[in-house]
Parts: structure tokens; C-alpha cells; sequence
């Protein structure tokens, strides 16, 4: 994975799942979940603006995260976002099924 | 329940939610900037810098929206919002097409409410869908529609099997006696039933009840709702106030809500046995005496065809029983059922029918006409469209926002048409009064108003959506381009020059109408009366029953009358007549025995028209009297009984021979009455009703209770009436005189009717071809703008700027001779609807269809001329460097 990954190559319910497990960690406002994402991921995974905000907006409509404006690091007015509880189960399921999803596809790859 | 309220938030303060998610979208601009001067660098760099991964914010905010949920509802507002600014930016367009729709949309509103009150809405009679008018015909001896007997309606009630309930009905005049003039009013009489048959129930006190039409019952009056308005002012408290009417005291028990005219208009109602004619005992069990309506009620269940076998059964016996009374087999006598609602509506369908197709056919063009405006402004805003693509707005996005700009302006246009429907609606009440009597029930009510709901979306939906069908544009072509006259691709020339085709399809229906309506009233309006109308006063001078039932006393009354008027200033002559030419009600008809000829049954002899008339009639009405002698004085009592005859009976009956000194009998030859002249045929029962056999007999043999007064005057015939009136007054105070008209009065009033249908079917023609001569010369116009360069380069190559012109105009006339032929399919199709309108005219009239096919095209050579002439003043050097 030497090219950064696009933003149509980030399927759309792995980028769900990316943004659940960050705010599982702390709330956290928009730009800074981008730039979570990037650090966990060792700079491999970009964020792409244009999928973040929709997929929080998605996210927030369907009652798993909630957001409320606070105050960032610099003193500036931010929308914060969190987990709901409903959220946290979700994320749970989606990350077992992530954990499933990868295993099959390992051991299809080290068959040979 | 995070996701609700922010749905709702969105939902209850969508400014807000915008500002928040714009308040979001900037903070992370702000922090992506910083991020990057931290990085090393400038300012100014940082932020065009970020500003370019970040992208196109419209697109991510819509999609933000998108996900929001609900995004619908706001994104509605603001389509609509981006509407009007883009509406009120092109105020040339918005007023065209709002003018356009308002037209099209009020035309059909104003003919869907008169469809929806008379034929669709259900009748203003409790139960109204089952009550039926019973008919007796006898069409092998040409009697139709023949009238029921007291002792038949008794007979009716106690033998049905398929009716609940069964009322007689008959219409009197009689003289209601009441301060300040006596008054003249129509009388419904009826069974005592009546008013619980049809379900109507009173705004007043009360109706008839069981036994009120018994002989010898306190009479008693109902009135109805417009007389109750009109001659005692609402005022409730008339109930039980009494009149008197036939020298007996009337009691007012009740007042009737307002309900159709029908079967006539009637002022007010009173059982049967208040009827000094129906109420005595020899009308009573007289089977011959036909003067009544019957109404019935079907049962539940029972079907029309039932109820039809039924009624034979009935007739069946009342044949067998009484065979004198009735027609014999060969007549084929039969009574059958009419529905009430037929009855009703019949008579308007067809003017409705034709208004209707009309109007729809005005819709279809209104709409095409929109649809190529807002088709030539879309080529005219493709370079914005592009614009805004490329900002990221989603391509259904801008389809969406054309659509909602078409819907609000079809909802505007239908608000405005609502507007147009409701100023015409009692004008096109009055016309419609002239063929149903539901007239009074068409209003803009609910369903009305969803109507025009429901067209004005299909309208904005039709002429929003037919523009983006062939919307393919090129978007870097657009762009590159540069200029706003992009061509628009064959696919768009295509469809605006088949919305040309369908306007002048369109157009050529809607003349054809008009066309053959307008020569179908000029062919009515040309007819030959057989008589003048100029200078000719008419007024109603029914003699009331209870002083003048002898014979002596109304020919007394009359011909002092007529001395009276005689000789005074003004006065050409006058004339009692029973009736004259274009009056309305019907004809007084009755079988006669000819002198000389086989005896035969009353419904095998031969019948006619009777007018009883004084001698001064056929001079007043300048009717010619052809052969023998016209009425004189001498004519009295006593001398010999003697009758004149129009042109077609001494045709029908006596075909070479003279009939002059032929002798007829109207009693069964007690007495003999001797033809003694021939006078001109008239059209007496309408302009299109051909001259029927008609007999004259002599006011002062014969003077009629039932009369009119007829004076020629040297001048203006209305100025008569103050004179007329005091004359009729200083013979008798109680004698009512009423309807004041001139003859030429009534003869328009005949014409009344088709001259409406006919400006109506004008005004939407005219409208279409204003319409469609402003579509072709705006198509003209366009594609000659488009093709400067092309005509340029034609002109520097020597082409006669006449042989352009000549190529752009045929071009055009290609189109129109298209739409000529589709038209001219179209209008064979509507041929039949038409058919029933005209008179004298064949729908598919060769010279309607020429003068009209030439009058389109005229109209369009010359919308297309206009702006082809432009041409001419083509520079080719400038048209070839514009490239």
C-alpha cells in the first residue's frame, strides 16, 4: 500500500467504522477526527472532507453519535461529536464483523 | 434519539442548521490553513492551498443535507427561493408564461366548475339518483311525451312493483292578489307527497302533508326561495301569512331552500286540490285530460329495465280497462322512465362536451408554448447551468430546481387562473342557465380547487420536465464556448420545432371550432323569420282564471283593450295574441277533424298548432296573408267560425288543391270552422325549428286565457310600456301585466345561446393563434440569431438576401404545414362532438376548413417574416469576424 488510498477506495462502511472507533476514544470535532484517523493509520489513511462531513451527518441521523459546539484546543467554537450508547453497540458489531471479514480474507491470501 | 432532533432542528430552523453546518465547514478551512503554516507556509498559500483539496463546498453541503435526512422539505424552499430570484431576473419571460398559464389554467377551471355543479356533483334532491319522470309515447302515431291523467297517477301508486313512491306535477299561473300590483306567479301543483318524494326538505315552516291535496283542504302555499327573495325580501316571517289567489284564501305553511328551476320555474307550490282546473271533480276522473307530470321514486334494488317492464305491465291493463282513452296497438303506445339526473343535464351536454375538449386543447397549447419559452431560456442560461455544474451541483440537483421554477410558475399561473375563473363564473352561470337547470349550483368550491391543484402540477410537471428531456448539453462545450449562443444540438431544435407542430395542430382545431360555430349562427342569424321584428313591443297578459273563465268577459277585456290602445300617440297598431313567433313555451297542438275525410281515432287524425289571434296581428308581425282574406272585425260571436293557415299545412294536407272554403272541426264536428286564407310560414318555435302546421283562429271567436299583447309602435316600442301598463290597469286594478320585451328583444334572445358558444369558441381561437403566431416568430427569431454567421457567409458568397429570407420562411412553413395536416386529422376527429352544435353547417364544412387552413397560414407566414427580415440587415463582414 504504497499510494494513499483514495477516497472512493475507502468503502463507505469502513470509513463508519474508522469514525465510530475514534470517538469511542474521546469526542472529538470534525478536523480532528480526520487528522485521528490519519495518526492511527501511520499516515496511510487521508480523510477526504468531502466523505467525512456527509458520513457524520449520516452517522448522527441515525442516532449513533450526537454532536454539541464546545470550545477546541485554540479557544475557537467547534462541533463536537460522540458516541451515543446505541453508537457504542454498533461499533462493537461492526467491529466484529470487521475482525471476520479480515480473517477470511487473510487466510484466502495465505492459501498458495 | 441524537439523530431525531437534529432532524427536527434542521426542520424547525433550517437558517440555523445552514449557519452551523457553513459554521462547521470553516472551522475545518481554518484549521487545515494553520495546519500548513505550520508546515511552512505563507498565509496566502495555505489557504488557496486548502481551498483546493477541500473541494466543491456546494456539493459536500448538499450532500450533507442528503444525509442529514429531511433534506427534501429545505432544499424545496430553496429551489423555490432560487425560482423566484431567477423569475423575477427575467421578467419578460415570467409575465409570458404566467399570462399563458393563467389563460389555460382559468379556461378549464371555469369549465370544470360548471362540469363538476352540473354533471359530476350529485343532485340537490335527498336520495336524487333514484327518482325518474315517467313518460307515455305513442311513436307509430307521432305523439310523444303525451302527459299523464289524475286517474292514472291514483293507478300508478297502488299497482307499482318497482317504485316506493309516486307525486304528480303541473305548472299553472295564476293572479296573486297584493299590494302594490297584482302578481303573476308560476304555480307548481303537486301531490301532497311531492316534496318527501324528492327529498326536499323546507328552510321554513313546513311542506304539504298527507291529505292537504284532498278536496275540500284549506289551500295552502309553499314559495320558492328565489321568489321568496325577490318579491317578499327573506323576510321568514311570510310564513303564515295568507294571499289571495282564485278567489280563495292561500296560507303560506313553508319556504323552500334553493333548488333547481325545475321542471319549471316556479314561484310557489300548492297541493293539487288548490288547482281550480286539477282541483274540480270532472278533471279528477277525466283519463283524457293529459296536463300532468309524474315523478317516482325507484325502490332499492330496482333497475331501470325492471321498472320499464313494470310500467308496461301497468299500461297493459289501463288498455284493456279504458280503450278509449288510450292509443291502439298500432300506435305502439308505451311509457317508460327518464332518470332525473338526464333530465337535468341532458340538454347541456353537448355545448359542455365541446367547451370542455376546448379548453383541454388550450391547456395543451399554453403548455407547449411554456415549454419552448422556457426551452429558448435555457439555451439562454446554459453557460450558468455549466457554471453551476462545475461548482458541483449535482445534475438531478439542477433538474429538480428546473422543475420546481416550472411548478411555481404553474402554481402561480393557476392561482391567477383561479382569479380569471371567478371573475367569469357568473357570466358563465348565466350561460350555462340556458341549457341545465342546475346552473345555480356551480360554485369554486373544494373539489373545484383540487382541480385546479392537479392541473397546475401536471401543467408545471408537463413543461418543466419536456425541456430537460433533451437536455444532454455538453457542459466543457457550454463553458469553452464562451458565448451565450451555444448551439443547443439538433436534439433541442427537434423538439422546439415539434412543440411548433402541436401549436399550429392545436391552433387549426381550436379555428375549426370557432369557425364552423360562427357560420353555423351566421346561417341562424339569417334565417327567414316569416315576420318583422323592429318596433314591436311585447308584453304577458294572462287573464286571471277566477274572473275571466267566461268566454264573453275576456273577449270584452280584450277588445277594450285593444280600443284603448288604438289611435294613441305612438301606436301603430295592436294585437291579443295567444302566443307569437320565438316566444317561449311551447306549442298549443291539438288533433282536428277535416269536412269530407274518413273518420278516424283521435291519434290517427290530423294534427296542428293552434294561435288564437286578433285582426290587427298579422299587420302588427307583418306576417303576409298569401291568398283568400286575414281576419276583420266582422269576424265576431255568431257569424261563421273562420281560420287561417300557414303555407306548410295547405301544403302537407292539401297538397295542389286549394284549401280555401275547407272546413275544420276542433270538437268532434259539433262546430265547423271555414279556412278562409294562407298566411306565411315562421319560425315560431325557434330559428332552427322549420315551420310546423299551424292554424290561426279568431280572437273574438275564440279568446284565449293565456294571451300576449303585441304594439307596433312608430318609435321606440319600449317607451309603450308605461301606457300599455295604465291600460291594462284602468280596466281592471287586479289584472297583472308583466315581461315587457321587444320583438327584436326576443329574436336575439333566440340567437342568445349560439352567439355565446360562439364568442367563447372565438376568444379561445383568437387567443391560440396569438399564441402560436408569438411561438413561431419567437422560433424564427432564435434560429435566425443562431445562424448569423451561416447567413453571413451566404451573403458574401453573393446569395440574394430575398433567397435567404425564402429559405428561413420555408423552413418554417414546413412546420406549419405539418401542423396544418395533424390539425386538420384532429379537427375530423372532434367533427362529431361539433355536429350537434351546428346548424346548417357539416362539421367538416369544406370552407371552414379552406378559409381557416389559409388563415393560419397567412398568420404564420407573416410571424415568421417578421423576424427573418432581420436577415437583410446582416453585415457579412461582421458576421464573419464575430467567430
Amino acid at each position: 500500500m504504497t499510494a494513499e488510498p483514495t477516497r472512493s477506495e475507502l468503502l463507505q462502511g469502513t470509513l463508519d467504522v474508522l469514525i465510530l472507533k475514534t470517538l469511542a476514544l474521546a469526542p472529538m470535532h470534525g478536523w480532528g477526527i480526520a487528522q485521528r484517523i490519519h495518526q492511527l493509520s501511520r499516515d496511510v489513511l487521508q480523510v477526504n472532507q468531502g466523505s467525512l462531513y456527509p458520513a457524520l451527518y449520516r452517522l448522527e441521523s441515525k442516532g449513533w453519535i450526537r454532536s454539541e459546539w464546545g470550545n477546541s484546543d485554540n479557544n475557537r467554537r467547534a462541533k463536537f461529536y460522540e458516541l451515543t450508547k446505541t453508537g457504542r453497540r454498533q461499533l462493537a458489531d461492526e467491529t466484529d464483523s470487521w475482525e471476520r471479514f479480515a480473517a477470511a480474507v487473510a487466510r484466502v491470501l495465505e492459501a498458495s | 434519539m441524537g439523530g431525531f432532533r437534529a432532524t427536527l432542528r434542521a426542520l424547525f430552523h433550517p437558517r440555523r442548521a445552514e449557519r452551523e453546518m457553513d459554521d462547521e465547514m470553516r472551522f475545518h478551512l481554518q484549521m487545515e490553513a494553520e495546519k500548513l503554516q505550520k508546515s511552512g507556509l505563507d498565509p496566502e498559500a495555505a489557504r488557496r492551498e486548502t481551498l483546493r483539496t477541500f473541494g466543491g463546498v456546494d456539493k459536500y453541503k448538499d450532500e450533507c443535507r442528503d444525509a442529514r435526512g429531511l433534506s427534501a422539505l429545505e432544499s424545496v424552499r430553496q429551489d423555490a427561493r432560487f425560482a423566484l430570484r431567477g423569475l423575477r431576473r427575467n421578467p419578460a419571460y415570467t409575465a409570458a408564461a404566467l399570462a399563458t398559464l393563467a389563460l389555460g389554467i382559468g379556461a378549464n377551471v371555469a369549465v370544470f366548475s360548471v362540469v363538476h355543479g352540473v354533471f359530476l356533483q350529485s343532485l340537490p334532491y335527498g336520495g336524487g339518483e333514484r327518482l325518474v319522470r315517467l313518460r307515455l309515447d305513442a311513436p307509430g302515431a307521432n305523439l310523444s311525451d303525451m302527459g299523464f291523467s289524475p286517474p292514472e297517477v291514483g293507478d300508478f301508486a297502488s299497482q307499482t312493483r318497482a317504485l316506493s313512491g309516486v307525486a304528480e306535477y303541473h305548472s299553472m299561473w295564476f293572479i296573486l292578489l297584493r299590494d302594490p300590483e297584482p302578481e303573476r306567479v308560476q304555480t307548481g301543483v303537486v301531490s301532497a307527497g311531492f316534496f318527501d318524494l324528492v327529498g326536499v326538505r323546507p328552510l321554513y315552516g313546513r311542506t304539504f302533508r298527507r291529505g292537504e291535496d284532498a278536496p275540500g283542504a284549506p289551500p295552502v302555499l309553499v314559495l320558492s326561495y328565489d321568489y321568496w327573495q325577490r318579491s317578499h325580501g327573506g323576510d321568514p316571517r311570510v310564513v303564515g301569512r295568507t294571499f289571495k289567489m282564485n278567489d280563495k284564501i292561500h296560507t303560506v305553511i313553508g319556504v323552500l331552500p334553493p333548488m333547481p328551476a325545475y321542471p319549471d320555474d316556479n314561484d310557489v307550490w300548492m297541493p293539487s286540490s288548490a288547482c281550480p282546473f286539477r282541483g274540480s271533480a270532472a278533471a279528477a276522473n277525466n283519463r283524457n285530460a293529459r296536463m300532468l307530470t309524474v315523478f317516482g321514486r325507484l325502490k332499492p334494488g330496482v333497475t331501470m329495465p325492471m321498472l320499464d317492464a313494470d310500467l308496461a305491465t301497468i299500461l297493459g291493463r289501463f288498455s284493456k280497462q279504458y280503450p278509449d282513452a288510450y292509443p291502439g296497438v298500432e300506435a305502439k303506445p308505451a311509457v317508460t322512465s327518464v332518470a332525473l339526473r338526464r333530465e337535468l343535464t341532458e340538454r347541456a351536454r353537448p355545448t359542455f362536451l365541446v367547451l370542455l375538449a376546448t379548453v383541454a386543447l388550450v391547456l395543451l397549447l399554453a403548455c407547449a408554448n411554456v415549454a419552448n419559452l422556457t426551452l429558448a431560456r435555457q439555451l439562454r442560461r446554459q453557460r450558468e447551468l455549466a457554471l453551476r455544474t462545475a461548482l458541483g451541483a449535482g445534475r438531478s440537483r439542477l433538474a429538480r430546481q428546473m422543475l420546481t421554477e416550472s411548478l411555481v410558475l404553474s402554481l402561480a399561473g393557476g392561482l391567477l387562473g383561479i382569479g380569471i375563473a371567478a371573475g367569469g363564473l357568473d357570466l358563465l352561470k348565466a350561460f350555462a342557465a340556458r341549457f341545465t337547470p342546475r346552473a345555480s349550483e356551480i360554485r369554486i368550491d373544494a373539489p373545484v380547487l383540487l382541480f385546479a391543484l392537479g392541473v397546475s402540477l401536471a401543467t408545471g410537471i408537463a413543461f418543466g420536465l419536456l425541456p430537460s428531456m433533451s437536455r444532454r448539453a455538453d457542459l466543457f462545450a457550454a463553458l469553452h464556448e464562451g458565448g451565450e449562443r451555444s448551439s443547443g444540438g439538433a436534439g433541442r431544435h427537434r423538439l422546439r420545432d415539434a412543440l411548433i407542430v402541436v401549436q399550429v395542430a392545436v391552433s387549426f382545431m381550436l379555428l375549426i371550432g370557432a369557425g364552423l360555430m360562427l357560420r353555423s349562427l351566421w346561417k341562424l342569424a339569417s334565417v327567414e323569420l316569416g315576420f318583422r321584428t323592429e318596433r314591436v313591443l311585447t308584453t304577458r297578459l294572462d287573464l286571471n282564471f277566477s274572473k275571466y273563465m267566461d268566454r264573453d268577459k275576456r273577449r270584452d277585456f280584450q277588445q277594450r283593450l285593444l280600443g284603448r290602445l288604438q289611435g294613441q300617440p305612438g301606436v301603430v297598431s295592436a294585437a291579443i295574441s295567444g302566443t307569437f313567433p320565438l316566444n317561449d313555451g311551447g306549442p298549443q297542438s291539438g288533433n282536428f277533424l277535416i269536412e269530407g275525410w274518413p273518420p278516424a281515432r283521435p291519434e290517427n287524425q290530423p294534427q296542428a298548432d293552434f294561435q288564437q289571434v286578433s285582426p290587427a296581428y298579422f299587420e302588427t308581425v307583418r306576417i303576409p296573408v298569401q291568398q283568400g282574406r286575414g281576419f276583420t272585425p266582422a269576424d265576431r260571436t255568431g257569424a261563421t267560425p273562420i281560420a287561417l293557415i300557414n303555407r306548410t299545412m295547405a301544403r302537407h294536407l292539401w297538397k295542389a288543391g286549394s284549401p280555401i272554403g275547407k272546413r275544420l272541426s276542433i270538437d268532434d264536428g259539433k262546430t265547423w270552422i271555414e279556412i278562409v286564407g294562407i298566411v306565411g310560414d315562421v319560425r315560431q318555435y325557434g330559428l332552427d325549428r322549420r315551420p310546423t302546421d299551424q292554424v290561426y283562429l279568431a280572437q273574438a271567436q275564440y279568446p284565449p286565457l293565456s294571451s300576449t299583447l303585441l304594439v307596433r309602435s312608430t318609435s321606440n316600442p319600449m317607451q309603450l310600456s308605461r301606457l300599455v301598463r295604465d291600460a291594462v290597469h284602468g280596466l281592471d286594478a287586479d289584472q297583472a301585466v308583466d315581461r315587457f320585451r321587444t320583438l327584436e328583444q326576443v329574436r336575439s334572445n333566440a340567437l342568445a345561446s349560439p352567439r355565446l358558444t360562439s364568442l367563447l369558441l372565438g376568444l379561445f381561437a383568437a387567443l391560440a393563434l396569438a399564441i402560436t403566431s408569438a411561438g413561431i416568430a419567437g422560433v424564427v427569431a432564435f434560429s435566425v440569431g443562431e445562424r448569423t454567421q451561416e447567413f453571413g457567409i451566404r451573403l458574401a458568397l453573393g446569395a440574394e438576401p430575398r433567397s435567404v429570407i425564402g429559405m428561413v420562411l420555408r423552413q418554417a412553413m414546413t412546420l406549419v404545414a405539418i401542423g396544418l395536416a395533424l390539425g386538420f386529422a384532429g379537427a375530423h376527429l372532434l367533427a362529431g362532438a361539433m355536429s350537434r352544435l351546428l346548424f346548417e353547417v357539416n362539421a367538416t364544412d369544406p370552407p371552414t376548413f379552406l378559409a381557416m387552413s389559409a388563415m393560419l397560414a397567412a398568420v404564420a407566414a407573416g410571424a415568421s417574416l417578421l423576424p427573418a427580415r432581420r436577415i437583410t440587415a446582416v453585415d457579412p463582414m461582421l458576421a464573419l469576424r464575430a467567430t
